[in-house]
């Protein structure tokens, strides 16, 4: 999907009216799809669908709440409950015979909003690259042409990124988790602070992961938007001190320290505000529809509980269901422990490391939660690759691009045959299908571990340019 | 005089402490048979065959413990239903109307055989599933099934090591369960499984050393397999020439095996077990022979044996007990509530009173969304 | 081991009443004793015998005074066999023992016919009804009968079941059915004991016919029934199986039948008067059908038989404890038309021996009811010189057929794969189901109600909000058809899911189906039963229909007999579905090791990786490689310090760049030296290991 990207890159230069084209191709395409009936039996994969984001599991919970049972009664259903007011009398009507019509109107809308937002985010980072391009002298004139559109490549890389559709069209909640983690960036990114605590606050609540967005977040707010390292500026200044010539860029950089140093506690004091007074609502709305069963406690036992403790041993793309359905049980909390605690290990050295790119923080943190998430799903790669495409300016040299595409290419190919293969014919071994998902796990490390180090690269390079830039000036 | 009586007293209580001044009291039998499926038939023809002879030996039903990985009498492959052969001349139904199984299909595993040995059980299960044996039991405990190098397949699922066994023995030895163990095992590579015994008073026999495989003796074609093991065959025919009165010594039996007929050398642990074996007669082990204590009065007996009993019935009312009372602690602690769940349900009894809820989640939803755009427009 | 009771082992053959032999035999003792004590004091003989005389004259008479005491209200047993011959040429046998226990005061209770191991079990768990049931094979509604009290109350679904109410406080129920299932596992020789994990139970609250909140029900599809369980079973009896009817009970001939189910049913009856507790019935079935060998060549003949060729031996004489023990054979759709207008007294030969059949013996009675008729034997009268063998010998072929339910249920499972799949239960019409008077004319049009109760797994997750009902192939909503559900859902690990619906059928229906989709569940490896590639059980579902009620009304007045007694009341039609074998994927057993080693490495790889990509610095690397490459210093130096540089993978920082030359040698040099040590080091210690750990 990255080489598309690259593609719609090309053609988004020459023409910017052909990026409408492709979203709405995009469109009709998702509803070609959905009006197959049975969604392609997408809705049962177990790439597509988990225990947590399945629809017939939403369905099964709205039923028993009909029935005037609780919606968590049995092991069924592990959402929110919000999610289940909305969607559930989605559920029940079917249009001419095709169950679950309207559910996927929804999550098309879902796809096309976040894929909108994504876009803005991307024109914010663009003009943000520009500025501090010319600010450092890498690029002299104001109109450039090595700035790629990255706003559109991101918003069509998640429209036509096949996970994305198949998670659309598979009738997975996941468009709808997508679309709060992108609407809390986008509120960050644009500074509406309550849009940014808002989407947090719901997709924390949708999926405990985003709950680490936190951290980018006030970061954004804090410092504004991705720049290269503080370093390079005061550098320049320091350039500046010496040589007595006036230019546009010296005086943006004497201004520029002064300027970006600040850490503006009072939008984050704003935010936190804001995130207290989301939460509680939400606590109180899903009080409320849990009021007649068992409150508050069953929903979070049922739904972080369900996630923290992995209890569904059913084959997913991770590598935790077959992990713990072998593994002894008097290792099992141990285990539970340092898996969980891994994806906050490493948390802090990141945010030190990248504190001054704070979108792609973001990034990487998404991409770490869903390698290490208890019930991963082939929309979450969806959501961090096209926010990883945000970053084309940046990553433009990255490493093994072609071989992670290949990988990931041949990891969605091989995941439907091995599980045909062990649970439909019998004749395959779990063994296949869970080395399947050690393989993507394996690439999905690559992929994250590689974006950083180019990142790091990309500063580093933007250094030594610099540097070279100011011996050409003396 | 008084000082004398104590004296007398601290003897009486060292030799009643030391455990092999105790004499021979009872006899109790644990025959497993660990291996599923109908083509072990033979295993299982094993284990009944060493069911009945101590039976007929004299242990009553009540100290055999039995356990019977699969149901070969009744299994839909055998054409004589209820009935197991050792034997190709169907001359002895081993299956009787009297066999009496204690463990059976799934009950066979590892940690039922353990428990049973160490007599930890839950407090539920009944007298007729445990070994209560006691420190002047002399205990046979008879094994056969798949086993290798230091461990014995368990119906081809799990496997009991060497380990596990020595340990539930030396377990039993402190908990005094037993005086004499013997321990006879008919599977492949069966001395293997003795290597880390320690517990004194501790006999082992096996059918094969290491690296050795132990045969079956024939097959039976109307059955379709081969209905017993050469090591248990032969001694059953040893077995059968005697009756519960004569005193074969042990060493007879020992002496019987021959490698040739067996295929395989039968091994024998002997170094924990200090009585020489041309004395100990085989009905030690393989019957139930007491040698009675004359005393004057017939009642002091008989008012043991009834406070015994009692003891026994006692307990068990506790336990009964026991198992009554837990559902009452739960009332209790269920009754004794912190006042912050208190105003917690207060709270649900106010929220049950309104109606529709799901309604107002709506439109708390929709209000959410519009305070969201609102919001966002404005700051 | 199945404890004996010791009081009935001691009169096996003896034919005194049981009551006052006991009290004798407590005499003797006493006497007994009291001879010891007379010798312990030493008394002279005569003086001593006189005592002794005495001493027994007293005993008797107060054994004397008790018996009349106690001849009030004494225990009952009594012994029957029915015999059926069936339409598909198979003969079906029926031992029905019932034994009272009156109400007598809680405390010191004592039996003399009853046996003590269920009385203690009722004391114990408070158990208000209870029944247990082992079968083999499947009763086959359309030949053996659907409609008669006999197929409703004694088929069973296959393998164990067990279902008993609780007289105990709600909160202490389930604590009582766990020792209670143990305590019968022990009594039994089964292993009834998994009926006591949650998983494996459920407390029906209508959908199973007895309503009650201290109702549980539980069953074990896959477990064996043989020889040892019938033998504690026939302990409980007074005469054990070596007199009166149940001498009858071959074990291999009883189980190379076609079917057979033992079951136990007791239930506690509530005494008016104050401080009598309550009395028990202990009501004690086996149901065999054999196939008798058949002797007449023609085949639409139905095969002659005997008891002796049946079950190989023959009843010698009645238990002699038993109050009432008869055998009864019962005749089904004879050619009544010429029978049914002779009278008994006259010409009762006609109805035994007859142009079409014969029997053996003369009939002390023959009992007609609407479409059968019931001969009935008392067997005082056999002794070991003429054994009591009755036989039957068809003379003409006969054909008829066994009243069947209103609808013929099967359930099955759809789809394929280890993944999903979905239920179904199918309920046919039979043609006998026109002439049924069950229905009930609700507002106008008739209607068949049908219970469903289904226990489900936890493994089988259900999806109920796919439930489908389609009643003659088209899909009816739910509203239309299902007058009641209840539904507790399973959760997993901790407790079967149960569903119990009611659909309300019109009578002129030809099939209904109901279907439900579910998911499978995948397991923890030690979940899963050593031969887990066999599948696992769905209990079978009971459907039941409320307003049928089976019973036999006879014309004559009946003599006291429990059998036709129990017949004689209404008893509700039910019938169990097939037991469905769910295939569940399976995880390799064999290697969790690899798997939980694999795993920690791709969590090393991230952390490692990631932590190195953070923490490396290759811009001031590459600058202290340039300031090396730059001096012209020698080829060696340089490789060394380049190598170094790459392993170290960070210079030191107090080594700037504007470092002098003979620093920078001097620290190069030392570096080299250390690392080449560091290095032969670790080299020694890899080769010494690789050496000790293979000589071994």
């Amino acid at each position: 999907m990255t080489k598309d990207g690259g593609e719609m890159a090309e053609e988004q230069k020459k023409k910017p009216c052909r990026f409408w084209i492709w979203a709405l191709a995009s469109v009709v395409f998702r509803l070609i799809l959905i009006s197959f009936p049975g969604n392609l039996n997408l809705s049962s994969r177990p790439e597509v669908s988990t225990p947590l984001t399945s629809i017939r599991r939403l369905a099964e919970g709205y039923w028993l709440k009909q029935a005037s049972m609780s919606p968590y009664a049995g092991s069924m259903y592990h959402g929110s409950p919000l999610l289940l007011s909305v969607l559930g009398p989605l559920t029940v009507q079917r249009i001419k015979g095709h169950s679950f019509l309207l559910c996927s109107l929804v999550f098309v809308i879902a796809d096309v909003l976040s894929a909108m937002l994504l876009r803005g985010i991307g024109q914010k980072l663009q003009m943000a690259y520009g500025l501090n391009a010319r600010l450092l002298g890498v690029l002299k004139s104001s109109r450039d042409k090595g700035i790629l559109p990255c706003g559109d490549i991101a918003a069509l890389v998640y429209l036509w990124n096949p996970f994305t559709i198949v998670s659309c069209v598979g009738l997975s909640t996941s468009p709808i988790e997508n679309l709060a983690v992108i609407l809390s960036l986008y509120g960050a990114v644009t500074r509406r602070v309550p849009l940014a605590a808002f989407g947090l606050v719901m997709a924390t609540q949708l999926s405990l992961y985003p709950a680490t967005l936190t951290i980018p977040i006030i970061f954004i707010l804090g410092y504004g938007l991705d720049a290269p390292p503080l370093k390079l500026f005061l550098q320049i200044r320091s350039v500046e001190k010496e040589d007595t010539s006036t230019s546009a860029v010296s005086k943006q950089a004497k201004l520029k320290p002064n300027t970006r140093l600040p850490f503006l506690w009072k939008t984050v004091v704003h935010f936190v505000f804001w995130v207290l007074l989301w939460s509680l609502y939400l606590l109180v709305l899903c009080g409320l529809s849990l009021s007649k069963y068992g409150g508050l406690e069953e929903m979070f036992t049922r739904t972080y509980g369900f996630i923290l403790s992995i209890e569904d041993l059913s084959p997913n793309i991770g590598v935790f269901w077959y992990f713990f359905a072998e593994v002894f049980d008097f290792f099992r909390n141990f285990f539970l422990i340092v898996f969980h605690v891994n994806i906050l290990f490493l948390l802090l050295p990141l945010a030190i490391r990248l504190k001054h790119r704070p979108c792609f923080l973001a990034f990487i943190y998404l991409a770490i939660c869903s390698i290490l998430k208890s019930y991963p799903s082939v929309g979450d790669a969806a959501l961090y690759l096209s926010l990883w495409s945000l970053f084309v300016n940046e990553l433009t040299d990255m490493k093994f691009s072609y071989f992670l595409f290949c990988g990931y290419l041949g990891i969605s190919l091989l995941s439907p045959v091995m599980h045909n293969l062990w649970i439909w014919r019998g004749t395959g071994n779990a063994n296949f299908y869970f080395g399947n998902a050690i393989g993507y796990a394996c690439f999905q490390i690559v992929f994250v571990v590689e974006s950083v180090s180019a990142m790091l690269n990309h500063d580093r390079s933007l250094r030594k340019s610099n540097s070279n830039h100011r011996e050409v000036e003396n | 005089m008084k000082i004398l009586l104590l004296v007398m007293l601290l003897f009486y209580s060292f030799a009643s402490s030391s455990g092999d001044t105790t004499i021979h009291t009872n006899n109790w039998a644990v025959l497993v048979c660990t291996s599923r499926f109908w083509f072990n038939y033979r295993h299982m023809a094993n284990t009944l065959s060493l069911y009945r002879t101590v039976k007929r030996l004299g242990i009553p039903d009540e100290r055999i413990i039995l356990m019977l990985a699969d149901d070969m009498a009744c299994n839909a492959r055998n054409e004589y239903p209820a009935q197991v052969f050792n034997n190709e001349n169907h001359k002895l139904n081993l299956y009787g109307d009297n066999v009496e199984v204690d463990y059976r299909g799934y009950e066979v595993t590892v940690e039922n055989f353990l428990r049973v040995l160490t007599g930890r059980h839950e407090n539920a299960v009944p007298r007729s599933k445990r070994l209560l044996s006691d420190e002047g039991s002399h205990i046979l405990l008879y094994m056969t099934g798949h086993g290798g190098d230091e461990f014995l397949k368990f119906q081809d699922a799990e496997e009991l090591q060497s380990h596990d066994l020595a340990d539930a023995v030396k377990q039993m030895k402190e908990k005094r369960r037993f005086k004499e163990l013997m321990i006879m095992v008919d599977t492949c590579q069966a001395a293997t499984l003795f290597n880390q015994l320690q517990s004194p008073g501790v006999l082992a026999i096996g059918s094969s050393l290491k690296g050795e495989n132990s045969y079956s003796h024939h097959l039976d074609s109307d059955i379709g397999v081969s209905v017993v093991d050469r090591f248990t065959y032969y001694t059953l025919a040893f077995f059968e020439r005697l009756n519960i009165y004569d005193n074969a010594s042990l060493n007879s039996l020992f002496r019987s095996y021959d490698p040739r007929l067996l295929m395989s050398t039968a091994y024998y642990r002997t170094d924990l077990y200090e009585p020489h074996l041309e004395e100990v007669p085989v009905t030690n082990f393989f019957g139930s022979v007491m040698e009675t204590i004359h005393t004057d009065s017939a009642y002091k007996a008989f008012s043991s044996r009834i406070s015994n009993s009692k003891i026994n019935s006692e307990d068990d009312h506790k336990e009964d007990f026991q198992n009554a009372n837990i559902p009452n602690d739960d009332v209790k602690t269920e009754k004794q509530k912190c006042p912050y769940t208190q105003m917690r349900a207060d709270l649900h009894e106010k929220l049950k009173k309104l109606e529709n809820t799901d309604t107002m989640v709506n439109l708390g939803i929709a209000v959410m969304i519009l305070v969201v755009m609102v919001s966002s427009s404005l700051l | 081991m199945c404890k004996p009771d010791q009081y009935h082992s001691l009169y096996k053959h003896h034919f005194l009443s049981p009551e006052l032999r006991d009290l004798l035999r407590n005499a003797r003792s006493a006497v007994i004793q009291v001879s010891d004590r007379l010798r312990r004091f030493s008394l002279d003989p005569i003086m001593a015998r006189l005592v002794l005389s005495l001493i027994t004259l007293l005993i008797l008479q107060s054994v004397w005074v008790t018996i009349a005491f106690e001849s009030k209200h004494v225990e009952e047993f009594s012994e029957e066999l029915l015999l059926k011959p069936l339409p598909d040429r198979k003969v079906l046998a029926h031992f029905h023992f019932e034994n009272r226990a009156p109400p007598s005061n809680s405390h010191g209770r004592h039996h003399h016919l009853f046996p003590k191991a269920i009385s203690q079990l009722v004391q114990k768990f408070r158990v208000k009804e209870m029944e247990l049931s082992f079968t083999q094979g499947r009763w086959n509604h359309e030949h053996w009968g659907g409609f008669d009290p006999l197929s409703s109350m004694n088929a069973k679904p296959v393998g164990v079941e067990l279902w008993a109410e609780f007289d105990v406080p709600q909160s202490q129920v389930d604590t009582s059915w766990k020792n209670l299932t143990h305590a019968l596992s022990g009594l039994f020789c089964a292993s009834i004991n998994f009926l006591e994990s949650s998983t494996s139970y459920a407390a029906p609250t209508w959908g199973f016919g007895v309503n009650s909140d201290k109702l549980r029900y539980g069953s074990l599809p896959r477990e064996a029934v043989c020889t040892e369980n019938l033998t504690p079973w026939l302990k409980l009896l007074p005469c054990r199986d070596r007199d009166g009817i149940s001498a009858l009970m071959n074990r291999p001939s009883v189980y190379r039948g076609f079917y057979h189910s033992q079951r136990l049913h007791l239930s506690t009856v509530e005494s008016g008067e104050e401080g009598l507790g309550s009395g028990i019935m202990l009501e004690q079935t086996l149901t065999v059908v054999l196939q008798p060998d058949s002797i007449s060549g023609e085949a639409n003949i139905q095969p002659s038989w005997s008891l002796s060729s049946l079950f190989g031996r023959n009843i010698v004489g009645r238990c002699v404890l038993a109050k009432s023990s008869n055998v009864y054979l019962q005749l089904e759709g004879l050619p009544s038309h010429e029978l049914k207008n002779v009278d008994p007294e006259t010409e009762a030969d006609k109805f035994w021996k007859n142009a079409e059949f014969e029997l053996s013996l003369k009939p002390d009675r023959i009992l007609r009811e609407i479409n059968s008729f019931l001969y009935m034997f008392d067997i005082d009268k056999s002794s070991d010189r003429e054994p009591f063998d009755l036989g039957l010998t068809w003379k003409l072929p006969s054909k008829w057929s066994c009243q069947q339910a209103p609808l013929h249920s099967t359930r099955f499972l759809m789809g394929s794969g280890n993944e999903r799949g979905a239920i179904a239960i199918l309920l046919k019409a039979t043609e006998s189901q026109e002439k049924l008077s069950g229905e009930d004319l609700t507002n106008g049009r008739c209607t068949i109600k049908a219970n469903i109760f289904q226990i489900f797994p936890w493994y089988v997750k259900v999806y109920y909000h796919t439930l489908q009902i389609f009643v003659d192939q088209q899909q009816k909503p739910g509203s239309e058809v299902l007058k009641k559900i209840n539904v507790s859902p399973s959760t997993d690990k901790v407790s079967s899911g149960m569903m119990e619906m009611m659909l309300e059928l019109p009578c002129e229906v030809k099939s209904a189906a109901i279907s439900i989709e579910y998911d499978k569940g995948f397991l923890h490896i030690d979940e899963y039963p050593p031969d887990a590639n066999q599948g696992f059980d769905i209990p079978s579902a009971l459907i039941s229909f409320p307003n049928h009620h089976a019973s036999l009304d006879f014309k004559e007045e009946l003599s006291k007999s429990p059998l036709l007694s129990k017949f004689k009341e209404k008893s509700l039609v039910r019938s169990y579905t097939e037991v469905l074998l769910v295939p569940l994927t399976t995880p390799d057993f064999s290697m969790p090791y690899n798997v939980i080693t694999i795993t920690c490495t791709v969590f090393a790889l991230y952390f490692g990786s990631l932590l190195n990509v953070l923490r490396r610095r290759i811009g001031e690397e590459e600058r202290y490689l340039k300031s090396q490459a730059g001096k012209r210093t020698g080829k060696l130096k340089q490789l060394l310090s380049r190598l170094k540089a790459k392993i170290r993978g960070r210079p030191i920082e107090e080594a700037p760049s504007s470092s002098t030359e003979s620093q920078t040698e001097v620290q190069s040099s030392v570096f080299s030296s250390k690392l080449l040590f560091k290095i032969i080091l670790v080299a020694g210690a890899a080769a010494a290991w690789q050496y000790f750990s293979t000589d071994k």
